[in-house]
């Protein structure tokens, strides 16, 4: 076993922030990222960055990533890039599967910042080869230079569409159809998508991009058995944290969107705050980063995070949570309606379980999302529940009426991640 | 933005980007999909490869062979397996182009040699 000073995990702004924090303060820092580079979400962006700092401001955000890489590479900071942080155990020992190998790191103090995931719901047609992720879809097209297709549909109506439908049209691709509710939304076609239709509009369409907006990823924290609460504005459960970041497990931090920050000012401040918090430094900086993550948030979000302390239990109010899509989603996968083609949709992609497969396991009796998985075998798959688990909230939320906030995330467990079985054989050694 | 940039037919490689600029030469690298022998850009994963090609399927579900192709391309939804030279459940999103790779897409039978599932 390895043993180190502070292990930051996950590279993007939040995790770079608290990394370059903890630095200063003349700590030892890793900084562990399962991708190649740093950057996180920035890294297959363009849109231009506003709200960082100077030198940031104002540069499409892949370049930003550089940027931040540069930073890094001159504090000290070691990275260790294409390394998957896959269990963090109840000794606090974090597992790691590196590209030369598996190995057990124990730092003294941890800083999860490991982001967020697209937010998916799954529609008529989901599965066909040509509907991908928003961040795919952005993958392909800026860091490998592909079209995920030439003329594409659009999921979703906030910002993340808005960015989606402009960044196809940058790279020459046609967006043929936007639309808000996945419920609504039909693809098909022989063994790939050719058409999608919504709300009466069809079109011939060779790509459909899924950007409902993201949902934070904290699995790694909920591992290790900290306290979680209800997030009524994201509609999920997230780790309590104390004001300096800390999770009801000594030593162990979440910051960024991994946290449910929403947005890169916020993730960057609160990496900041965490990676100063974790390695001790003095009061006047850590108030200093204190006031400027203030700045950096809503009053709203302010409220929200107050009252999401350790020890506070969190919020449970019965909510489905910030409305459309989520809730015409809910009330058409719980069926009932004249239409009811979701029922033959797969819910779980990775084991072929539909949404009706899932109500009726409800019907029958389950009540929790462990319940359905140990019936259906939804979540059960390689993606580890991260693409069903919304789904099944939803759909036990609007069957049983139970108010989302009381339904408790599936229980975490290593790995997070396939990983290659080399690597736990190396561990037990 | 007012030229469209020319992707051919069968080409979906974005050359031209008002804000990514050109597309940079890159060394082609030969590698065999299927059989048919196809040329990648050295550097690029084999998900972009296909994709640029046109080719969307990767592997077919147990259940009713159904189709899947890349989802996520962060690793995350292992809808893009593959069988590369030889070793199967490959995600193409995530692993490189090397000369002479033999790729076949999958149709659901390969192991999966991890822990999880
Ligand atoms: C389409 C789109 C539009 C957006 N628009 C805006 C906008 O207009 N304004 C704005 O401010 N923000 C916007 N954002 C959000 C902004 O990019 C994020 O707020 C920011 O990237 C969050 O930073 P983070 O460090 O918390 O997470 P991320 O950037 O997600 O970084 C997390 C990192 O952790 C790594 N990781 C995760 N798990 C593990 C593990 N187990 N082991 C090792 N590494 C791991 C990941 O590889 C990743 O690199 C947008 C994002 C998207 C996708
Ligand atoms: S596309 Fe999801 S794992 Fe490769």
């Amino acid at each position: 076993m390895k043993t180190t000073g502070i292990v930051v995990i996950g590279a993007g702004p939040a995790g770079i922030a608290a990394a370059l924090a903890a630095a200063e303060v003349g700590t030892s820092v890793t900084v562990i990222d399962e991708h190649p580079a740093v950057g996180g979400q920035l890294r297959w962006r363009i849109a231009p960055l506003r709200g960082l700092d100077e030198a940031l401001d104002g540069l499409p955000a892949c370049r930003a990533a550089e940027t931040l890489h540069e930073r890094l590479a001159a504090s000290g900071v070691s990275v260790l890039a294409g390394a998957v942080a896959w269990g963090l155990f109840e000794d606090g020992s974090l597992a790691v599967a590196a590209p030369d190998g598996g190995f057990r790191l124990q730092a003294e103090k941890i800083v999860v910042a490991t982001g967020s995931v697209d937010l998916v719901l799954p529609f008529a047609g989901w599965t066909l080869p040509g509907v991908l992720t928003a961040r795919a879809a952005q993958i392909m097209l800026h860091l490998h230079r592909v079209l995920p297709g030439r003329r594409v549909a659009v999921i979703g109506e906030g910002l993340d569409a808005a960015e989606l439908a402009s960044d196809l049209e940058m790279a020459g691709a046609e967006v043929v159809l936007r639309a808000a509710d996945p419920a609504q939304v039909v693809a098909s076609g022989e063994g790939r998508v050719e058409r999608v239709s919504a709300n009466g509009e069809r079109r011939e369409a060779d790509a459909v991009v899924i950007a409902l907006g993201r949902q934070p990823d904290p699995e790694l924290a909920l591992q290790a058995q900290v306290e979680f609460g209800y997030s009524v504005r994201l509609g999920c459960h997230l780790p309590l944290r104390s004001e300096l970041l800390e999770t009801s497990r000594p030593g162990l931090y979440v910051a960024g969107e991994a946290a449910g920050a929403v947005d890169l000012a916020e993730s960057f401040a609160e990496g900041r705050l965490a990676g100063l918090a974790a390695a001790g430094a003095t009061p006047e900086r850590i108030a200093t980063a204190q006031e400027a993550l203030a700045r950096a948030r809503s009053p709203e979000r302010s409220a929200e995070v107050d009252r999401m302390r350790p020890g506070s239990l969190g919020e449970a109010r019965p909510e489905t949570g910030t409305g459309a899509p989520w809730t015409s989603w809910a009330e058409a996968a719980a069926g009932g309606g004249q239409d009811d083609t979701l029922a033959r949709v797969a819910l779980c992609r990775c084991e072929q379980v539909t949404v009706g497969e899932v109500r009726q396991a409800i019907e029958e009796g389950a009540l929790t999302i462990n319940d359905i998985k140990r019936r259906t075998r939804a979540g059960m798959g390689l993606c580890q529940g991260i693409f069903c688990t919304r789904a099944m909230a939803l759909l036990l939320h609007a069957s049983r009426g139970i108010p989302l906030s009381e339904i408790a995330p599936m229980t975490e467990r290593p790995p997070t991640r396939p990983i290659p079985l080399a690597s736990l054989v190396e561990i037990e050694e | 933005m007012d030229e469209a940039p020319s992707n051919g037919a069968g080409d979906l490689r974005v050359w031209h980007h008002p804000v990514l600029g050109e597309l940079q030469e890159a060394r082609p690298v030969q590698i065999t999909v299927d059989g048919q022998p196809l040329v990648a850009r050295e550097g690029e994963v084999i998900a972009a490869a296909l994709l640029a090609h046109g080719i969307l399927v990767c592997r077919a579900m147990p259940r009713g062979r159904e189709p899947r192709g890349v989802f996520c391309a962060l690793g995350r939804c292992s809808d893009c397996l593959i069988t590369v030279d030889g070793e199967p459940n490959v995600r193409a999103c995530l692993t490189p182009v090397r000369e002479g790779q033999v790729i076949w897409t999958q149709a659901g039978l390969g192991r999966w040699e991890g822990p999880a599932g």
